[in-house]
């Protein structure tokens, strides 16, 4: 069957092309972006270059060129053939342009003053003051706030504008004026020395380790086990309850809490009566918001561990629970000792693949809470997206919200590298037995 | 199970821990259609005004019949591309002798397993630099790439099913490993397409996250970020109207639920992601 | 058409499975490949089918070297085990399904079907899917799918292990039948040695990746080539006795348990260790060499009684006996074999 070779690829070659272009191809430009610092300012396309307050301002400080940042920053009046040709073009008398041209071309002013002067001094210099402040305008040189394509362009500019530099001026003003995004590593500077980062750090541990035990695992358990020992009519019908937060749409499950929880939703108006002042309950201070998040989290996370659960103890035979029943168990041993035992590798991969899971989404949180109050519930995830995508924030920093993202990914690829060990590969990659 | 332990303890204790969630979608529906006074829980009129979005667009929002067609066509498209790729991915990786199969399997576990959201930057990125920003293209192809991995896992896993032997007598009966394919195998695996399409097109429908970040334009608005700026905006809070497009966006969600609610339950437990 | 495995060797990565096997099969015969699990027996058949590919010699059909084609190409018909009949059609389709991929008129699929419908007696369940029908009769669908193209040769991979007991006999005739009836040359896999047995021409006994005998069904039981063969054919099976030639005689030497050999075998081999197989319908009440036992176990199979003797030394003789004798459990016997047709192997298993 030598074709199937072929087959097997062509079959392949849609997913690959997918898996390339949106999977692997974002891996790697993660690890790119997150040693750039592109942003909204730099723009995510090539920059062009252009001398700006602040690039002078980086020139000085930066390169202790403080003194080329100086004149670079003036606006300069250089009777040059453009000025001039400009100049007949608006119709100013041809002798005196002449006159200019003989007298003082390739000259340059510091100040206005000083070229209005000259003009002035011309045997045929034009009648009102304001036409010699007209003509004058023709002339003003300036390099300030003008984007060049390449730095070609604004050597030569700067060259026109009588300011040759040197070869290591050139160097130092390419950098400081190039407006697009370079590398850097100083986003991962920035993340080790913000104490904001810590704080991050600590929030995502606790939110995973909460919610991954009380209810990933914990209330999943609870979910499966009191089903177990119930007629399939209400055990079907809890299982189904314990569903819909995840079949629910995100925006709308969050909706329902806010609901339960804003100033004018549910628990106010209930407690109202009982002399609690209404609030918003999710918001009013960190305790509350981490309670939220997690319940929040944990009903939508508690439901796939059900499930795994469920049909585990579903494998288990009967005739074992008879068995342990005849044997006097009571309910509580029958847990411990039959049903526990064997849920020690659904319980695993539970935990390992939610682990996971939890650690990256933050899709509840920032529905729920955006992080607030002040930053108290915000997490890795959330941070790189604020950081990175969120609109409210003004500035996006794409490259240091695809460093943090960066740190996500590689925990990302090490687990589920490590997953992949820890179930038993082998058994799943059997050979075709058709040759 | 057996009648040695009695079970109304436990349908008491479920019943109290689950109130809530009943509470919730009780209230869901009830206020879209009751209005209560403030103050109060209990509902004292009955009204169809919280549903005037359906005939009059909110200012500002798109109409919300063009959101729900986006809605709809993203779900269906992102839903196609994942069935038409993951079935024949899944069954290559199945069944077929091919160079470096067990890495492509490795691999494929690896990115089912991989949390996709941390590459939304490099996406969002990606998207603006070749001018897929704000498309509902550009969001289709990002949601059926992310979603394919977990696609062809649960292929390969159905076509693991299947008989070789099934596939033995095809051949033996002349027909190309092609063939057998698809004239063998895909109608043994229907059950599972329709499950994995099922699942894809919730998961299409209830997407936020990518549409809000890639194609957040008015023109392009699904029903999620719709409903999610409609809450965010703070000059219009009508929690009515909120829960009564929130209604409106879940019906197909529910039925689906309602329908093939064991199907669900079955590649749910099968997938991981959660 | 003459099937011929000319130094046919199959390996699975580093394991050698079968090393040079030679095996010819002749026109409109029925053989079996028969042996344990893991003998290569299967191994065998999906190599002629092609659905292993080989790793050293040549299949030939007839005189067409089909080593290197593919399974399409081979018309080969096939029985699987669990018959593999297609669960989303109806009979009609399952058996026109080659016909239909070799894109033949569908007014003559629909003649050939009904006509080998006909044959293996399923006419009335053409509109029936597999899902409907008994273990028998998809035994027969499947039956009909593999022969309705005309093969060049059918193979059964064994194709009654999924039934009953009843049906298995039933199908057991019938294949025979069918086979007979449209002269196919036909390999019949099985671990079974009854169906070997009662089913084919010939029988080629196969251990360990190697042909150990291939002879008629009578002619195997009768003359065994070894120990392993003697021991595989026949129900219930024969009884081994450890012992030595010396003057003309086997003797075991716990027991002193003696009985007389033909001259030539025993001057040939005196002094040799040997083994002795003695079959149950040759340990009887009334025969030559005599030997004491005590009746260790009874079974009661209808028209015949199986007895289990226990020598003193442990070691147990069975015989199998038409009338019911008023023996029980317990009792001490002294029963004849028929020195005339036991089989003497030597240390190495062979027959001397």
């Amino acid at each position: 069957m030598g074709n199937s070779k072929h087959l097997g690829l062509y079959m392949l070659a849609p997913a690959f092309l997918f898996v390339i272009v949106f999977f692997l191809t974002p891996v790697l430009l993660t690890g790119v972006f997150g040693f750039t610092n592109m942003s909204t300012a730099t723009g995510i396309t090539g920059g062009s270059y252009m001398v700006s307050q602040s690039s002078m301002q980086a020139l000085k400080d930066r390169h202790d060129l403080s003194e080329i940042a100086k004149k670079l920053s003036q606006v300069i009046y250089t009777i040059d053939e453009e000025g001039l040709n400009a100049a007949a073009q608006e119709g100013v008398d041809a002798g005196t342009l002449a006159e200019l041209k003989a007298g003082f071309l390739g000259q340059s002013f510091q100040k206005r003053r000083a070229v209005e002067r000259a003009i002035k001094s011309l045997d045929n210099r034009p009648s009102s003051t304001r036409a010699i402040k007209k003509l004058s305008a023709l002339f003003e040189r300036s390099v300030l706030n003008i984007r060049y394509d390449t730095e070609v362009d604004l050597f030569a500019a700067i060259d026109k504008f009588g300011l040759p530099l040197s070869v290591a001026e050139k160097t130092a003003m390419s950098d400081v004026t190039y407006t697009g995004w370079v590398f850097t590593t100083d986003n991962f500077k920035r993340m080790i020395s913000l104490p904001d980062t810590m704080t991050t750090l600590i929030n995502t541990l606790f939110y995973v380790f909460v919610t991954l035990i009380v209810f990933n695992t914990g209330f999943a358990l609870v979910l499966a086990i009191s089903t177990h020992y119930m007629d399939a009519a209400s055990a079907g019908f809890f299982r189904s309850v314990w569903l819909l937060p995840r079949i629910t749409p995100p925006v709308l499950y969050v909706l329902m809490w806010k609901w339960l929880a804003w100033d004018t939703g549910f628990l106010s108006t209930v407690l109202g009566p009982l002399g609690f002042e209404p609030r918003n309950w999710m918001l009013d201070t960190p305790a509350n918001a981490w309670t939220f998040i997690i319940l929040i989290n944990g009903m939508v996370g508690a439901s796939m561990g059900m499930l795994i659960f469920s049909s585990a103890i579903k494998a288990i035979p009967s005739s074992l629970f008879y068995a342990s029943e005849v044997d006097g168990a009571n309910r509580m041993q029958q847990v411990r000792h039959i049903i526990l035992p064997q849920l020690r590798f659904p319980i695993l991969f539970i935990t390992s693949y939610q682990t996971l899971s939890l650690l990256t989404s933050f899709e509840y949180i920032l529905l729920a809470t955006e992080g607030g109050p002040g930053g108290a519930t915000e997490v890795w995830a959330l941070t790189t997206y604020l950081k990175a995508l969120s609109n409210y924030a003004g500035a996006l920093e794409y490259g240091y919200g695809a460093a943090l993202a960066l740190v996500l990914v590689v925990v990302g690829v090490f687990l589920s590298i490590l997953y992949l060990k820890l179930f038993d590969f082998k058994t799943l990659t059997a050979p075709p037995k058709i040759e | 199970m057996s009648g040695n332990y009695r079970k109304w303890p436990m349908i008491l204790f479920l019943g109290f821990m689950t109130t809530p969630i009943i509470l919730m979608y009780v209230y869901l529906f009830l206020d879209t259609v009751t209005n209560s006074p403030p103050g109060s829980m209990i509902p004292n009129e009955f009204t169809t005004e919280h549903w005037r979005f359906l005939w009059e667009t909110i200012p500002g929002r798109p109409s919300i019949w063009a959101a729900t067609w986006n809605t709809l066509l993203f779900a269906t498209s992102t839903t196609l591309i994942v069935l038409v790729v993951s079935s024949a991915a899944g069954y290559a990786l199945s069944r077929l002798n091919m160079p470096a199969r067990s890495f492509f399997l490795g691999s494929i576990m690896v990115l089912h397993a991989f949390p996709t959201v941390t590459l939304l930057i490099a996406i969002f990125l990606i998207l603006q630099m070749v001018g897929l920003y704000n498309t509902l293209i550009g969001v289709i192809l990002v949601k059926a790439s992310l979603e394919l991995p977990f696609g062809i896992w649960i292929m390969k896993g159905f076509y693991d099913t299947v008989p070789w032997e099934i596939e033995m007598a095809g051949i033996q009966d002349g027909a190309s490993r092609f063939q057998v394919w698809t004239k063998l195998v895909l109608p043994q695996v229907k059950p599972a397409i329709m499950a994995l399409g099922i699942f894809s097109f919730l998961a299409g429908w209830s997407e936020f996250i990518l549409p809000l970040v890639l194609a957040p334009d008015n023109k392009v608005q699904v029903l999620s970020v719709y409903l999610a700026a409609l809450i965010a905006d703070d000059n219009n809070f009508d929690m009515a109207l909120f829960k009564s497009v929130g209604v409106f966006y879940v019906v197909p969600v529910i039925i689906l639920f309602v329908f093939f609610q064991n199907k669900l339950m079955n590649i749910y437990s099968g997938g991981n992601k959660g | 058409m003459r099937i011929l495995l000319d130094n046919f060797t199959k390996s699975f990565g580093k394991l050698t499975v079968i090393d040079q096997m030679n095996l010819e099969i002749h026109d409109g015969e029925m053989i079996a490949l028969l042996g344990g699990s893991g003998c290569g027996k299967s191994t065998t058949l999906f190599a002629i089918c092609g659905i292993h590919k080989v790793n050293g010699g040549r299949i030939l059909f007839g005189d067409k070297d089909v080593t290197n084609i593919t399974s399409q190409e081979r018309n080969v018909g096939v029985v699987f085990q669990s018959f593999a009949l297609y669960p989303h059609m109806t009979v009609e389709q399952n058996i026109g399904f080659p016909l239909k991929l070799r894109k033949e008129p569908v007014e003559q699929i629909k003649r050939k079907v009904h006509e080998i419908a006909e044959m293996v007696h399923i006419e009335v369940l053409l509109h029936r899917r597999p899902g409907e029908l008994s273990g028998g009769q998809q035994q027969r669908v499947a039956l009909a799918r593999a022969l309705v193209r005309r093969p060049d040769v059918l193979l059964l991979d064994e194709p009654l292990a999924n039934l009953d007991a009843t049906l298995r006999l039933e199908m057991r005739s019938e294949i025979r039948r069918i086979q007979q009836e449209t002269g196919i040359t036909a390999v019949l896999v099985t671990h079974d040695q009854v169906e070997a047995m009662s089913m084919c021409d010939r029988i080629a006994i196969m251990d360990e990746g190697k042909i150990v005998q291939i002879t008629e069904p009578r002619d195997m039981y009768v003359n065994p080539v070894s120990d392993f063969v003697a021991g595989f054919l026949g129900s219930p099976p024969i009884a081994f006795l450890e012992g030595r030639i010396e003057d003309g005689k086997f003797v075991e030497p716990s027991t002193g348990v003696h009985m007389p050999l033909s001259a030539d075998v025993a001057t040939a081999n005196n002094g040799r260790e040997v083994r002795v197989g003695i079959r149950p319908e040759y340990f009887q009440p009334g025969n030559g060499a005599m030997i004491k036992g005590r009746v260790s176990f009874i079974e009661a199979q209808g028209r015949e009684t199986l007895y289990n003797v226990m020598l003193p030394d442990g070691n147990i003789l069975r015989s199998i006996q038409g009338s019911h004798s008023p023996v029980k459990i317990g009792d001490d016997v002294e029963w004849g074999v028929d020195t005339a047709h036991i089989l003497i192997f030597g240390q190495d298993g062979l027959r001397i």
